[in-house]
């Protein structure tokens, strides 16, 4: 089966300073691959390329065997894109905000509002999604972007910290909407800080630093690998 | 086309607040007083004046000179058998502005030919505008008498000879010519009536770039602050238009805005014209009609459209300064630039004639594409149709380079990296 994204040689610099410096991986059908790294280790950029948000100085990007330097607009089609510090517009009400995504992807009037009930389950506001976003809490806020970023089932979901500021319950239930995202057949390209989270979410893991991949595996194999206990061991143990 | 339309959609709801509908509201409503305001004081200023006089003299020569001032289109208000002081307590309490007091022994010294002394006692009843009118009745009192005195005093001495004639042996008659029309009046007149039909142009023109610049550098440095940018940016629409949606709402709420205070200053300045057409004595609207300077709808045409054209030049530049902007509040000072270029033409418009500048002067107002539509009212009095459909292309082809660019930066990392973030660093890796 042909992977969905497959980079080589990835490179990109800011002026003089190289954020990546030439990684290469690549996510297959149905799988969850995490890029793990400290800040400032190139996660969020290699996302922000392959969200065709930024360019890249070096290497090749395929997906579904699609030149992404050449067909940025069909990569937008297909994939969806949750930022680390999303936002929503807060004068729109939960429901007009995912008819208003909704209708960028949706062929038919049909589609569209299959996509919104989708939506609409993901998040479970229910009432609240007649309020302005503005009224949310942090944790609806991230429900509702999430359900925007799955709602169309994308080939390839990029989820850069999923998780961030939200509190223990509603960190559980964003991994347990992935996960069962995942079983019907989207693939996901996350980053995190939170080893705890790639070990429950990921089937790969490749560890990041300044810009380089030290380490790529499941993560049982890297724990044998290293022989370590969890994924943090893992990761120190790479850097040394 | 249909995921054009929900972005417009999208971008139109949200400038189209109640805050804008009250702010429309509050200008056509402001352009209606001051219109309501001028009439009523062109009235006043045209109209009737009315003076309180005491005669203590009560000789013929005293009753000809207050029947001389009421053809002079004074109304007077004969003050009876009271002594001088009971007659300025008197008026004090009236609603004239002005008392006449012809003492005794006023119409002897005429017929000694000997200069008459009068007393005028002005009512300075405020110190605005129509409270120091009284000042201008005063003059106009003493021309009005000193002309009926003299006349009188001239048909006496030198019967069946114009008194008129004696005194000015020699009259201009003065005609103002502009381009093939010809009308009788003085070019100070006409240039003053131009002049004060130009002024609130620039003004309104000036209000209005401001306020869609604002809200296109504000639409776009929200969406940074409101981190709606990045998401944005990976949908499945074209960056160019992104772009377009922005500005064509910014475009589209600024013409309706642009159309409102239009209707609100054309009723303003025909209020105002309406008012100098009656105050035909002067001919001022009659001399302006006359040598065609008015404006026809398609002078109104051209002038909007030179406004529009303003607008869209100034909402490209606003697309890139609002790139440049990290946030709502640094959006607020992106707007400086944008408003000195506009300022600056303005004030040259309102103190000089930009076509009597040097050259080097006159190419640098030029350059600046808002410097364009404050000439739109000259020229087209003047028909310069030359300059005018000249300053029209100019700005749309800066119009097109400053899409273009902004396209540019839309499509390139610069829309996430570019920040304008004096004495910081320019970029920030993630």
């Amino acid at each position: 089966m042909e992977n969905v994204l497959s980079v080589k040689g990835l490179k990109k610099s800011y002026g003089t300073q190289m954020a990546v410096a030439g990684i290469d991986f690549e996510v297959r059908p149905g799988e969850v691959f995490a890029l793990i790294g400290p800040n400032g280790a190139g996660k969020t950029t290699t996302l922000r390329i392959i969200a065709t948000l930024l360019t890249y100085s070096e290497g090749e990007i395929a997906f579904l065997n699609h030149d992404l330097r050449k067909e940025p607009d069909f990569v937008r089609e297909k994939i969806s894109y949750l930022p680390e510090e999303a936002g929503a517009y807060k004068n729109m009400k939960g429901m007009d905000y995912l008819r208003f995504m909704a209708a960028f992807y949706a062929r038919t009037a049909e589609e569209e509002r299959e996509f919104v009930e989708r939506a609409a389950a993901i998040t479970e506001l229910k009432d609240r999604l007649s309020s302005k976003v503005g009224t949310y809490s942090k944790g609806m806020t991230r429900k509702i972007l999430l359900a925007r970023a799955l709602m169309t089932r994308p080939v390839l979901a990029i989820l850069d910290e999923p998780t961030s500021g939200l509190d223990v319950i509603n960190a559980l239930e964003v991994r347990e909407i992935v996960r069962r995202y995942v079983k019907e057949g989207t693939s996901v390209l996350l980053s995190s800080h939170n080893m705890l989270e790639i070990e429950y979410l990921s089937d790969r893991v490749a560890l990041i630093d300044k810009g380089r991949i030290l380490d790529c595996g499941t993560p049982q194999a890297l724990k044998d690998k290293h022989q370590a206990k969890n994924l943090e061991e893992v990761f120190r143990s790479s850097l040394r | 086309m249909k995921k054009f339309a929900n972005l417009l959609k999208k971008e139109i709801r949200e400038l189209v607040t109640l805050q804008l509908a009250l702010s429309l509201a509050f200008t056509v409503i402001l352009f209606s007083f001051i219109g309501q305001v001028s009439r009523k004081e062109v009235r006043k200023a045209t109209g009737v004046q009315t003076i309180s006089a005491l005669d203590l003299d009560g000789s013929a020569a005293s009753q000809g000179l207050l029947k001389g001032l009421e053809s002079a289109r004074f109304e007077i208000r004969r003050i009876e058998e009271k002594t001088r002081d009971e007659a300025i307590d008197l008026a004090r309490t009236g609603e004239s502005k002005l008392l006449l007091v012809i003492p005794a022994g006023f119409g002897d010294s005429l017929g000694s030919l000997t200069p008459g002394e009068i007393e005028t006692y002005s009512y300075l009843r405020s110190f605005s505008l129509i409270g120091t009118r009284s000042q201008v009745v005063v003059r106009g009192v003493l021309s009005a008498l000193n002309n009926v005195l003299s006349d009188k005093v001239l048909r006496d001495k030198l019967p069946g000879i114009d008194p008129g004639s004696l005194k000015n042996p020699i009259k201009s008659k003065d005609f103002v010519i502009v381009r093939d029309r010809m009308a009788e009046g003085s070019a100070g007149q006409v240039a003053g009536l131009v002049s004060s039909q130009s002024l609130l142009i620039p003004i309104i023109l000036m209000m209005i770039i401001i306020y869609s610049s604002q809200m296109v550098i504000s639409a776009v440095a929200m969406e940074k602050q409101n981190k709606t940018l990045e998401t944005l940016l990976t949908v499945p629409i074209r960056r160019t238009s992104i772009i377009t949606a922005k500005m064509l709402s910014a475009g589209l709420v600024g013409l309706i805005s642009a159309g409102i205070y239009m209707v609100g200053m054309k009723s303003f300045l025909g209020g105002i014209g309406e008012e100098a057409a009656q105050a035909g004595a002067q001919g001022g609207a009659a001399i302006m009609r006359q040598l065609g300077l008015y404006f026809s709808t398609s002078g109104y045409l051209i002038l909007g459209a030179a406004i529009f054209l303003a607008i869209l030049v100034a909402l490209a530049l606003a697309m890139i300064l609002g790139v440049l902007a990290e946030d709502f509040r640094s959006a607020q000072n992106m707007i400086m630039p944008l408003m000195f270029m506009v300022m600056i033409p303005y004030f040259i418009s309102l103190f000089a004639d930009i076509n009597t500048l040097s050259l080097p002067l006159k190419i640098f107002f030029l350059a600046i594409p808002f410097t364009h539509p404050f000439l739109v009212s000259q020229n087209l009095y003047l028909g310069n149709y030359g300059m005018i459909f000249g300053g029209l292309v100019y700005m749309l082809v800066v119009f097109t380079g400053l899409v273009l660019f902004a396209a540019r930066v839309f499509s390139t990392d610069k829309i996430l990296t570019m920040k304008l973030r004096i004495g910081k660093k320019k970029t920030a890796v993630a």
